[in-house]
């Protein structure tokens, strides 16, 4: 078993009378890609927000295994800067002297060599995510967090990321932290999948990744199943 | 076939450049023809309105005689003297008061108190006070170019877009960097907008100023030429501020198009 890059132990998180996250506990380990699936709302970006840091728990322990550990998040929105080219997206958080032949370097790795001197708003969806994974994976982070990062593609374009961020991930050995709720596409990317419901890690279940459509489709049904669920109280059956 | 068709297709596209790039100047040409018709015609009595021919003749015995190249001179002087200090005070308080929550609770409300103040009612004031020498015509286009600059810059550092800030500071960009690679740049848009418009103020208030308590400028010649009924003088004296009122505009738009670049490129691809 690889060792654990971040342990969450007995995490809350409150929001005024908002209980967001309630006693959630489990461990990434190096090189895993992880997927965290559920509803809108579940509280699965709150808990990458704390991971990443962008937010403190109300109580409970993250534990890292090195206590400067290089996290580097991929939004949803892709938070570019249409003011700086895609180079220049790319490489503004690097500070070394080797840092342009590097952002070069990366711009390539994720298919966008010859678009150094272009802007974001001329490229596409698809071209603009990619560049949202190159400035994240500029910093060679340790621990990669994708914060629903393929939710504004379309379905082709989507499917194309899913594979293109699986081959990057497993190519630079990087552990990955998704937050999706597709479960298909959970299931499809990730080693392990946990399901997230009402603030609480209710299931976990080996994910499918680079196996066969008919495994995905199991895995992707058993969590969907957990997902649909009704919660202890709640009625049974679809209001649809 | 294949190239006629380009030919074909080129010429056009070439004549519409020109004739888009023609376009903006042709009503005042037409005004112009206009009114050295009615003048022609004796539609109009020259004596109240002179001919545009006249007017720049007028323009050419002022300049030669050396008045019209001193008064522009020294208004062009109190302009930018005064532009540049109002403009700087107002980017510095906008940039202060965007940037630090303590400095805006300090300094934002009395500002808000004096901008509502309309600055050319302080002429009477600023003439007891510094007399029509130029502190005083200068200070009143300082403080004319203040408020909008400091408005926009205000406007501008706060409406940067949270996430990206937020995405910054997760790429662990010192408070600095935040500033140069996320916060200025954001801002900068509504800065030049601000800019803009400061350049329009200032020509309005200078001119007013001098109208009023001047012995040298654009205005006093103006104000001057009317106790002469000159109105050859009056009217190249308009004439005069329209066109730097054009080339202010026109400094203006070229500033926005170097630091804007990006924001003409556009036009995403497809997949």
């Amino acid at each position: 078993m690889a060792k654990p890059l971040v342990t969450l132990s007995h995490l809350y998180k409150q929001y005024g009378d908002n209980h967001a996250l309630q006693d959630v506990s489990f461990t990434i380990h190096q090189g895993e890609f992880v997927a965290l699936v559920g509803m809108s709302g579940g509280g699965k970006s709150t808990l990458l927000r704390l991971i990443a840091q962008l937010e403190q728990p109300t109580a409970g322990t993250i534990t890292y295994a090195e206590p400067n550990l290089v996290k580097r998040v991929m939004f949803q929105d892709d938070r570019l800067l249409p003011w700086m080219t895609t180079l220049a997206n790319v490489s503004f958080a690097a500070h070394d002297a080797k840092t342009q032949a590097r952002a070069k370097e990366t711009l390539a790795a994720v298919g966008l060599a010859g678009f150094e001197q272009t802007y974001p708003t001329e490229l596409s969806g698809g071209q603009k995510q990619r560049l949202a994974l190159a400035r994240a994976l500029m910093a060679a982070p340790q621990l990669l967090l994708l914060d629903e990062p393929l939710g504004a593609l379309d379905a082709l374009t989507r499917r194309n990321m899913q594979t293109f961020i699986t081959h990057i991930c497993d190519t630079n050995h990087l552990t990955t932290l998704l937050i999706t709720h597709d479960v298909d596409e959970a299931a499809r990317m990730a080693d392990r999948v946990i399901v997230v419901k009402n603030g609480r890690a209710v299931y976990e279940t080996v994910g499918a990744k680079g196996q066969d459509a008919e495994t995905i489709a199991r895995v992707g049904e058993s969590v969907l199943r957990v997902i649909l669920a009704p919660a202890p109280g709640e009625e049974g059956g679809s209001r649809d | 076939m294949a190239q006629s068709a380009n030919t074909a297709a080129g010429q056009p596209r070439s004549s519409y450049i020109k004739w888009h790039q023609l376009l903006p100047w042709l009503i005042p040409a037409l005004l112009i023809a206009l009114w050295q018709l009615a003048v022609a015609t004796h539609w109009i009595d020259s004596g109240l309105l002179p001919a545009p021919l006249a007017v720049v003749q007028d323009g050419i015995k002022l300049w030669q005689s050396g008045e019209l190249p001193k008064n522009i001179s020294i208004s062009l002087f109190r302009a930018t003297t005064g532009f540049v200090i109002g403009g700087l005070a107002g980017f510095v308080l906008g940039l202060a008061n965007g940037l630090s929550h303590t400095s805006r609770l300090l300094f934002d409300s009395t500002i808000q108190m004096l901008r509502n103040i309309p600055h050319l009612s302080l002429i009477p004031l600023v003439i007891i006070l510094l007399g029509i020498g130029e502190p005083a015509k200068i200070s009143l286009v300082t403080i004319g170019v203040l408020f909008p600059v400091y408005i926009n810059t205000f406007h501008g550092i706060t409406s940067v877009d949270p996430n990206l800030i937020e995405m910054g500071q997760s790429y662990g960009l010192s408070k600095w960097q935040l500033f140069t690679k996320i916060i200025f740049p954001g801002a900068l848009p509504t800065i030049l907008v601000g800019v803009r418009y400061a350049l329009g103020v200032m020509w309005t208030t200078l001119i007013v100023a001098e109208t009023i308590s001047s012995n040298s400028g654009i205005g006093y010649m103006a104000s001057n030429a009317q106790e002469f009924m000159d109105m050859d003088t009056v009217l190249l004296c308009i004439v005069i501020y329209a066109l730097l009122g054009k080339v202010s505009d026109l400094i203006a738009k070229a500033l926005e198009d170097l630091c804007l670049d990006w924001k003409t490129k556009g036009g995403a691809a497809n997949g």
